[in-house]
């Protein structure tokens, strides 16, 4: 027996239905229509029309007026237009609408059926939607850094994945990955806490954008780092992308009441075959830290030698973690002598490092590393503690005028906060007065991080510490912070010191610089101590100049507190430390010896 | 209203012998070509603009021709319409191989948007038959359309080759194309719809469908349903055009609300089992597998005439345009097809007539739908 039409005609309707498409939906109330032949099919929603088949803007106005309990039909231009008005639930109500003939029972109960249908598959596409929206927010998630919205080390991975599997069209192009690392950012984030970090990251997130081309993808790797994945015709393109970046970033940037001037060291490393996409952004990383050893604001190619001093360093890295605690930071002493009768006025402490596999370490070897790992805050702290703790000790021990103790201090250890509160105890400890102690910062440090360092050097002034400016003349200090800040001593640089004495009237300009500098130190009140003198000729030099205390080779050079202790008892005290200039071989010295 | 054909090979050569038979009291305003794919459709709209400025020159290929009361083959047919009561607004759209033929019909249809409206308002539409779901193209322009403006036209032909057909606006040649005239008169305009078609088959249900391919009539693969059915010359599945022939006169019908509604098969996939119907077979519809019988089309071809007549009240005919399924010129017969014209001619007086033979038709003058198949649709101009 042949079934009823309607029930077919419903049944083309489910079918129609389809979750790729939402709009097919027009298309379903196509067939509502075309199933009772009528005119027109509306869903409305309240009184907003959500879709319409076979009505224009005035039918419509018309029939959002009427109502669906006045069975009236709507005299609109082409008829009488008769509507079956269905329910659809929260998804409002269908309007079916036929010319001159109303709906009869089958076919008012085959549009309730419909309605109904409709009415599901909404609800079956809104939940569908909402499932593919959600999964595409967690897919976004996933792949994105929510600071700055950009592809995050795993979207990275994935989009340089697939260039590595689908490389450029154009034979001649190859994909470099450039490494963008913000350099001293921790640093910034330390000073100026880590919400105006976040808005520098954020701004230089848009710097990059800005500098991709068409077909460049830029995400942030981790923390300050940042990646740019670029086809490029040569390494000459790269080099001049990775500059263009140092220079974007450059740029002075106003944050946090003061002014920024970030830089950023760039690796440069290419795909090439067989590489996965780790293994190419490892690279980039290995150039980055190449460049970053040339100094700031500067970019390097990868090479795979890199991979060998990579190694080291990791291992280097990883003994530092531990190097405090397992008692590895040795204090050394390189004694202070007054220029007037070379009598012995104290000791800069130094650090050194027994590395359980290299040996003895000296600070070029790992003061990078502990200053990007923050660890040199500890290691400084350490270092004034057993000088500290040796020297009160001797001074009683060997009955010993009040000596000075030199301690360098890194610039990142006088941002952090708290500091202070850890050096007095230490000082208590110890049973030197806090007055004895210089704390020894270079110049440039100083300089760069002045807004930060500023409350820190007010409160261990108050401690009674002073500053020792380290490498004086070689930075670009400004006067006004030498009356701010509580420093009492400047040291001549060891460059302007090995010209003196020498009559080389090609270093002339080195007697005139200690000149100058002996002479603001006296107008400032200040006293001066002359480094790295190794020649019985400098030390005539600087005393006639009037230099207040000198330091180097010519004395002694730096030895444990061991060997110093040994010293000291050996010879009945401090006299053994003082005493005619003794020459010794000549070395070269990195900044902190 | 002016008709004029001609059966010369050369299209230039056709052009002139059926530009001078016109004999045109005024400019009109759209001249429609009917054409066989023979014909450089490119060429002769180029002309046809030149000869006729101001003028819309609208066309498609065809699968034969409809002129002075005769079927023609390879033949060029122009259908010029004017006069002072007349506007003509025409567009196009085109669909490319992701895009909707439902807004390419959109498109062509805005063409209503810049018509001076008179009283009475036609929207003739032309499109590639061979181009996806023809009732899309309906359902597009009626989005513009509404319920004011009824539809008539037909999907162009490419003589059963099944390969490529053309639609024409202006100068320029499409594909996978809806070209569109909308036509507004101060005088009635009537549209008769009628196709005689029978089924022949129990109802099947539509068990799977994807489209325009049926795949699958009560669970059994559609193709072995129809073949089993009507057994044609085994490997008739083979031979595209063998198919494609036969099918014309067996199309599926199926089941709507007071009537059953004919589906055009153009072929199929012997190696899917499918059927390729011109418009879509709905899963979960009623289906009947159908035939041809002669009385029964001219029968139909009266009723078409004289619904489109109907339409005109007591003006009196000024020409007609007939838009007839290729299926049925099947049905008829190179010998017989005369019968089906000159019944026409008997209905509609000695009007000028012209149309041609099409892959699908579109008549819509009540309720939503309108597209056919084995139907003539005649639209009646007083």
């Amino acid at each position: 027996m042949e079934t009823s039409w309607s029930l077919h005609l419903l049944s083309e309707i489910l079918s129609a239905f389809s979750a790729e498409d939402p709009q097919n939906l027009l298309s379903v109330l196509n067939r509502v229509a075309e199933a009772v032949d009528a005119e027109a099919a509306v869903i409305l929603h309240g009184d907003a029309v959500r879709w319409s088949v076979g009505l224009g803007d005035s039918e419509l106005q018309l029939l959002r007026a009427s109502h669906e309990a006045d069975p009236a039909p709507l005299p609109i231009a082409a008829g009488s237009l008769f509507t079956y008005w269905a329910p659809m639930g929260e998804h409002g109500r269908l309007v079916v609408g036929r010319l001159e003939q109303g709906f009869d029972l089958e076919e008012r109960s085959l549009l309730r059926a419909m309605a109904r249908s409709i009415h599901l598959s909404l609800q079956l596409l809104d939940a569908i939607q909402a499932e593919q929206q959600s999964q595409l927010r967690a897919q976004h998630q996933a792949n994105h850094d929510p600071l700055t919205g950009l592809p995050n080390r795993q979207g990275l991975l994935q989009a340089l994945s697939a260039r590595i599997d689908c490389p450029p069209a154009e034979a001649a192009l190859h994909t470099a990955v450039l490494l963008v690392d913000l350099d001293r950012f921790k640093w910034i984030n330390d000073a100026h806490g880590q919400a105006i970090g976040d808005e520098l990251l954020v701004r230089i997130g848009q710097q990059l954008q800005g500098l991709a081309r068409p077909g460049d993808l830029v995400g942030r790797l981790a923390g300050d780092e940042f990646l740019l994945i670029a086809p490029v015709a040569s390494k000459q393109t790269a080099r001049e992308l990775a500059q263009a970046c140092i220079d974007a970033i450059a740029a002075p940037v106003p944050l946090a009441g003061s002014e920024l001037v970030p830089s950023a060291s760039v690796g440069i490393s290419f795909v090439l075959p067989g590489e996965s996409a780790s293994e190419v952004i490892e690279n980039a990383s290995m150039a980055t830290y190449r460049a970053k050893g040339l100094g700031r604001g500067r970019f390097a190619l990868f090479h795979p030698r890199l991979r060998d001093q990579a190694r080291k360093r990791l291992s280097l890295e990883e003994g530092l973690r531990h190097a405090v605690q397992n008692g590895e930071i040795e204090t050394w002493l390189q004694p202070i002598y007054r220029a007037a009768d070379l009598s012995l006025a104290g000791f800069e402490a130094l650090a050194r490092w027994r590395h359980p596999g290299f040996g003895l370490q000296a600070p070029a070897s790992f003061i990078h590393e502990a200053e990007d790992t923050g660890l040199i805050q500890e290691i400084d702290l350490e270092v004034l503690r057993q000088a500290s703790t040796a020297i009160s000790r001797w001074q009683e021990q060997f009955q010993l005028p009040v000596l000075k103790l030199s301690c360098n201090v890194s610039a990142r250890t006088l941002v952090r906060s708290g500091i202070t509160a850890r050096v007095g105890p230490i000082l208590a400890a110890s049973g030197l007065a806090a007055e004895q102690v210089w704390l020894e910062i270079t110049e440039t440090s100083l300089m760069e991080d002045i807004q930060a360092t500023v409350s820190t050097i007010d409160e261990l002034r108050q401690l009674g510490l002073q500053l020792a400016i380290d490498d004086f003349g070689t930075g670009y200090s400004s006067l006004v912070y030498l009356k701010r800040f509580p420093v009492a001593v400047l040291k001549i640089d060891r460059s302007f010191v090995s010209g003196l004495g020498s009559g080389n009237p090609g270093r002339s300009e080195d007697e005139a610089i200690a000149r100058a500098i002996i002479s603001l130190a006296r107008a400032l009140g200040l006293a001066v101590v002359a480094e790295g003198v190794e020649t019985a000729g400098q030390q005539r030099c600087l005393q006639a100049l009037g230099c207040d205390y000198l330091q180097g080779y010519l004395y002694a050079k730096p030895r444990s507190l061991a060997d110093m202790e040994a010293e000291l008892a050996g010879a009945g005290g401090g006299a053994a430390l003082s005493g005619p200039p003794r020459p010794t071989r000549r070395r070269s010295h990195s900044q902190r010896v | 209203m002016r008709v004029a054909a001609s059966g010369e090979a050369d299209s230039a050569t056709a052009l002139d012998a059926a530009y001078a038979q016109l004999e045109l009291p005024s400019p009109p305003r759209l001249v429609l070509v009917l054409a066989a794919p023979r014909y450089d459709l490119a060429l002769i709209g180029a002309e046809l603009e030149r000869r006729l400025p101001g003028c819309a020159v609208l066309g498609c290929s065809s699968s034969g021709e409809i002129a002075g009361g005769e079927a023609l083959r390879q033949s060029l047919v122009l259908w010029l319409l004017g006069g002072s009561g007349i506007r003509v607004s025409t567009g196009w759209g085109q669909r490319d191989a992701q895009g909707s033929l439902r807004l390419a019909a959109t498109a062509a249809a805005n063409c209503l948007n810049q018509l001076e409206r008179r009283r009475h308002t036609v929207l003739l539409l032309l499109s590639d038959g061979l181009s996806g779901d023809q009732m899309e193209v309906v359902r597009g322009a009626y989005d513009v359309a509404h319920v004011d403006v009824p539809l008539v036209g037909g999907c162009a032909g490419d003589d059963l080759v099944m390969h490529h057909t053309q639609q024409l606006h202006g100068h320029q040649v499409l594909s996978d194309a809806v070209v569109a005239a909308a036509i507004s008169s101060d005088r009635p305009l009537g549209v008769g719809v009628s196709h005689g078609w029978t089924p022949v088959s129990e109802p099947m249900l539509v068990t799977s469908s994807q489209g325009t391919e049926l795949l699958s009539l009560d669970d059994r693969s559609a193709l072995d349903a129809y073949l089993d059915f009507f057994q044609p010359e085994a490997g008739i599945e083979h031979d595209a055009q063998g198919f494609a022939s036969f099918a014309a006169t067996h199309p599926i019908g199926i089941r709507r609300r007071d009537k059953i509604e004919m589906r055009h098969i153009t072929g199929c996939d012997p190696d899917r089992r499918s059927l390729i119907t011109v418009a879509e077979v709905p899963t979960g519809a009623l289906a009947f597998l159908s035939q041809g019988d002669l009385q029964s089309v001219l029968g139909a071809a009266e009723a078409s005439c004289r619904m489109a007549l109907g339409g005109l009240g007591r003006c009196q005919p000024a020409g007609i345009l007939l838009f007839d399924c290729v299926a049925r010129r099947a049905v008829f017969g190179e010998e017989q097809i005369h019968q089906e014209t000159e019944r026409i001619a008997a209905s509609c007086g000695a009007v000028p007539m012209a149309g041609f033979y099409t892959y699908g038709e579109i008549a819509r003058t009540k309720g939503a739908g309108g597209f056919h198949n084995q139907t003539l649709v005649t639209l009646a101009i007083a």
